[in-house]
């Protein structure tokens, strides 16, 4: 009988091949299914696309804007509002004066330093005059949009204009939705970052930084 | 097993039989049998392996990218497009870019201009085939408290209507390409390493998935496929490269390369293309006329975790100028496109 | 040669020579090791997805359990020095228990790597580019085969040459043993240096790591032998004094009070300074927000270590029940402030500041204890081979050549409690 003591031992084996073949711990993938981005998150396109040419559209006619303008005298000094083109509304800063950059007798041009026309096609030589440095910038190619070919000896560059991404009559670049943040595996819950202890003098420039100190 | 003398009061004095015998031989046969049934069953997961899950004869045997010949590179580079075709049902392009003479990357962010829309990530994600489930995204965009550059008070997971939210600053990460990298460093098999171009590149089929480089990155700039990565065939860039964005297996490491494929050709990444505010500037450094050139001569630019010592060439810049605002600029080739 | 295939084979007999108390635990390590292949075979298929790591927390229970016991491995060193260099001749009856126990844990170290590898059918690109001697892991992989071979040879020789009946020659295992305690010092500062040198983790990247590495080491380690020397001493016929478990004892009793110490060093330089590089150390012993998994983990061990220690001071220790106590949990209070004290809180938060926890998947704990049950269940053949043959018991003589052979028996096994 004492020899029926180790017996057991493959019976225990088989049971346990039996166990295991049966996958008694299957995987569960935490892999979460895409949600699909919002299709702005792809747009590539600038934020504006002005057609550059000197056109105000109106119910379905197109005009230029000397059609009118011909016709119709300019006031002295403007600052004040209009009756025609009542989209717009003028939130330039300090520049408050329409013929600052537009041309007072030739509507379909801007207008430089010296009352010389300069073509609609051009806008960033009317931001010039008063942005300097800026446009600077824009010419050694610091600021603004680029698309294209970074080594021009290969291929095209193309190099956006101002008002391709500035509204030149509100020009602060306009705030919009981002993407959705990431959502990485195994992520778990995240709560927004808590910090500074309440003698940090930044606190009074934290909407959100919770009360309790954690850092 | 199960020995004849497994009782010890018999191990004394014990005649001379023979030590098998036909029920000793049946037991031990049971034994073995019961042991290896429990071996195969506890390997009976591998059955689930799909034949396209193991590596085939020849790239088990591929050498490293820098030992592989021309006549190597182009059987790799056809076994890849057959192994796309196979997978996606995409003919892909797959070209192996050599990096260019005299010209070494950096990358440039102007703080002043970045929104936090997270364009760029999703663009990369696009161009780069990364996974979208497991989510897989080279960029970072951190959202900054006023008053800090430490990352530590960093929100990463703002979600809000619109942005820039007021008081916060955006700070998007990815590999700074770093000139003394330290994942490099710390590669045991030398599967990733650094290109003439500055560009820190890692050959897919060397890495063996240690993750050592992740956890030396300073910039968490590091990805790992930890199972195999998810494209939507319809999604698939098919404009690939060897060292850069062609589809990945599970097990190893990936990370941004300044979109090798194309900037090694001359275009720019993907990640500054569809940036709406133009806040990405990218370049050859060495060239006196390139975008970076300037902006790093002129513009107030830091280095994020610059105590770290790597030398990054990712700069992130203030638009107002730095310490030659007494100098006059003029640019050398005022470009006016169009 | 002929010899050492039948030392082989009489070695391989033998272990599955014994009671039923010795198959019931060997069945019992058997099956929770091939619940571990198991588990690692859908690791093998899905990836390593089936574990709790993520790109946040890249490393987790895998390597922590491969740093503690390159501290195991480590410690065989504890039992040789007082013998080779000291002559405390107490412990040199129970110095080959400490060596097989290096061979052990050192498998069980390089199979942890191995199951943490992305893929692990490209570990031969080892031997093809080897960063050595730039990268850390490059000195790893040499020192802990290198460890193993030496260990290796000196036991093996030493169990051969008292299978064939001769003594053993000095010149083959004296130089080796003394290699092999310079070497037990380079594993486990190797395996620091790994993390000591990445600069880009502050609570890495410190000087004390290397330190408290070793002093952890030569607690946990002679603990460990402590222990199982009690329970060859139960099991087997092999002769452990109780002066050789005291002089062990003194070494985990200096160990442990300087790992004491060179704890209350990392804390106060942390804690004191408050600044922004100790995120993962408030992470660790305070918790961030709410994200505070680790803390009842390390306030635990820092506990179990506290008592262990001053149990240790004590003259009570000097009795078995005390000292096991004390060895216990100085073990799992190590383990815990090791690997998951160690390892995982310098991932989070990420370098970029990004909070994101780690908890082992079921998955990765059955492969972790299946490589622990596979490591014990080496060790116990190793004793169950050794304990007999260096008793003289088991020779090729007895064996092949006698006009009687002997059977392998259990006769060795002790029947009756002492």
């Amino acid at each position: 009988m004492k020899r029926a003591q180790s017996f057991w031992v493959p019976l225990v084996l088989f049971a346990g091949a039996g166990v295991l073949a049966l996958n008694p711990v299957p995987f569960e993938s935490p892999v979460v299914s895409v949600t699909p981005l919002p299709a702005r998150v792809t747009d590539s396109a600038p934020v504006r696309q002005p057609k550059l040419v000197p056109e105000y559209r109106v119910a379905a006619f197109t005009y230029q804007c000397s059609d009118c303008h011909r016709i119709i005298p300019s006031p002295q000094e403007t600052l004040r509002s209009l009756t025609q083109h009542t989209e717009i509304t003028l939130r330039h800063g300090l520049n408050t004066r329409c013929f600052n950059c537009h041309h007072r007798t030739q509507r379909d041009a801007f207008v430089d330093d010296w009352g010389e026309p300069i073509p609609w096609n051009q806008p960033q030589l009317v931001c010039a005059k008063c942005h300097g440095p800026v446009y600077r910038d824009w010419q050694a190619g610091s600021h603004g949009r680029i698309n294209g070919f970074w080594d021009t000896t290969r291929g095209p560059q193309t190099r956006r204009k101002c008002i391709e991404c500035h509204d030149p009559h509100a020009p602060p670049f306009p705030p919009m939705r981002p993407a959705p943040g990431p959502n990485t595996l195994r992520m778990g819950p995240q709560e927004p970052p808590r910090h500074a202890a309440e003698h940090d003098p930044l606190r009074v420039f934290a909407p959100d930084r919770a009360p309790k100190p954690s850092h | 097993m199960a020995n004849p003398d497994s009782n010890p009061s018999s191990g004394a004095a014990k005649p001379a039989t023979p030590e098998m015998s036909r029920r000793g031989f049946f037991v031990k046969g049971t034994a073995v049998a019961a042991g290896l049934s429990a071996l195969a069953a506890a390997m009976s997961p591998l059955r689930h392996l799909s034949a396209d899950d193991l590596p085939g004869l020849e790239e088990f045997l591929q050498k490293h990218y820098k030992e592989m010949t021309p006549e190597d590179k182009t059987r790799a580079l056809a076994r890849i497009q057959e192994h796309v075709q196979r997978r996606f049902g995409v003919t892909a392009k797959i070209a192996d870019p050599p990096p260019l003479d005299g010209v070494e990357f950096v990358y440039g962010l102007n703080i002043s201009r970045c929104i936090g829309c997270r364009k760029c990530v999703h663009a990369c994600v696009q161009e780069n085939n990364q996974s979208r489930s497991p989510e897989i995204q080279y960029i970072r965009v951190l959202e900054m408290e006023k008053g800090s550059i430490d990352v530590e008070s960093a929100n990463h997971h703002y979600d809000s209507a619109q942005v820039p939210r007021p008081d916060k600053w955006y700070m998007p990460v990815q590999c700074h390409q770093c000139a003394k990298p330290p994942c490099v460093k710390v590669c045991p098999v030398e599967a990733t390493w650094q290109e003439p171009d500055g560009i820190t590149v890692i050959d897919y089929d060397w890495c063996i998935g240690c993750r050592y480089c992740e956890a030396a990155c300073p910039y968490w700039a590091r990805r790992f496929n930890f199972t195999e990565p998810q494209i939507p065939a319809g999604d698939l860039n098919a404009n690939m490269s060897y060292l850069s964005n062609r589809p990945r297996r599970k097990g190893v490491m990936e990370k941004c390369t300044f979109c090798l494929h194309r900037t090694r050709v001359g275009r720019l990444p993907a990640c500054l293309e569809v940036c709406p505010t133009g806040s990405r500037k990218f370049g050859n450094v060495l060239d006196p006329n390139s975008e970076v050139h300037y902006i790093l001569k002129h513009k107030r630019v830091y280095v994020l975790k610059e105590e770290v010592g790597t030398l990054p060439r990712f700069f992130y810049y203030f638009d107002e100028r730095g310490s030659r605002y007494r100098e006059p600029i003029a640019p050398v080739n005022p470009k006016e496109a169009r | 040669m002929k010899r050492y295939g039948t030392f082989l084979w009489d070695c391989f007999r033998l272990s599955f020579v014994g009671d039923w108390r010795y198959h019931l635990w060997m069945t019992c390590l058997t099956l929770v090791a091939l619940g571990g292949v198991y588990a690692y075979c859908q690791q093998f298929v899905h990836g390593l997805v089936t574990t709790g790591m993520t790109d946040q927390v890249s490393w987790g229970l895998y390597i922590a359990n491969f740093t503690y016991l390159v501290g195991l491995a480590a410690a065989a060193a504890m039992l040789v020095i007082p013998v080779y260099v000291y002559r405390n001749l107490h412990l040199h009856d129970v110095v080959i228990f400490g060596e097989l126990l290096a061979v052990s844990v050192i498998l069980m170290c390089l199979l942890f790597v191995t199951v943490d590898l992305g893929r692990p059918d490209r570990f031969m690109h080892l031997f093809w580019r080897f960063n050595f001697p730039i990268s850390m892991l490059t000195w790893d992989v040499i020192a802990l085969n290198g460890y193993l071979l030496l260990n290796l040879h000196i036991c093996g020789y030493l169990i051969y040459c008292a299978y064939c009946g001769r003594t053993p020659r000095k010149a083959f295992y004296i130089p080796f043993v003394f290699i092999a305690i310079a070497w037990a010092i380079s594993i486990h500062t190797v395996t620091a240096f790994l993390y000591v040198g990445l600069g880009g983790r502050p609570f890495w990247n410190s000087a004390i790591i290397a330190p408290r590495f070793l002093a952890s080491a030569f607690a946990a380690g002679p603990a460990f032998i402590i222990l199982t020397l009690q329970v060859v001493r139960h099991y087997t016929r092999h002769h452990v004094s109780d002066d050789a478990l005291l002089t062990l004892r003194r070494i985990v009793q200096v160990a442990t009070i300087i790992n004491m110490f060179l704890l209350a060093c990392e804390v106060f330089t942390e804690f004191y300074s408050d600044t922004r590089h100790i995120a993962s150390s408030r992470y660790l012993y305070l918790g961030l927000g709410s994200q505070n998994a680790l803390v009842p983990w390390i306030w635990a061990a820092i506990g179990m270590n506290l008592i262990a220690t001053t149990l240790l001071m004590l003259p009570a220790s000097r009795s078995l029940r005390t000292l096991n106590i004390a060895c216990a949990l100085a073990i799992v209070g190590i383990w815990i402030e090791k690997g998951m004290g160690l390892i995982v809180p310098a991932f989070v938060p990420t370098p970029l500041g990004e909070v994101v926890e780690y908890l082992p998947t079921l998955h990765e704990t059955m492969v972790c204890l299946g490589i622990w049950a596979f490591g014990l269940l080496v060790y116990t053949i190793l004793v169950r081979v050794s304990v007999p043959v260096l008793a003289g018991e088991v020779t090729h003589a007895q064996r092949w050549s006698a006009p009687n052979p002997r059977p392998l028996s259990a006769s060795s096994w002790r029947t009756t409690h002492s």
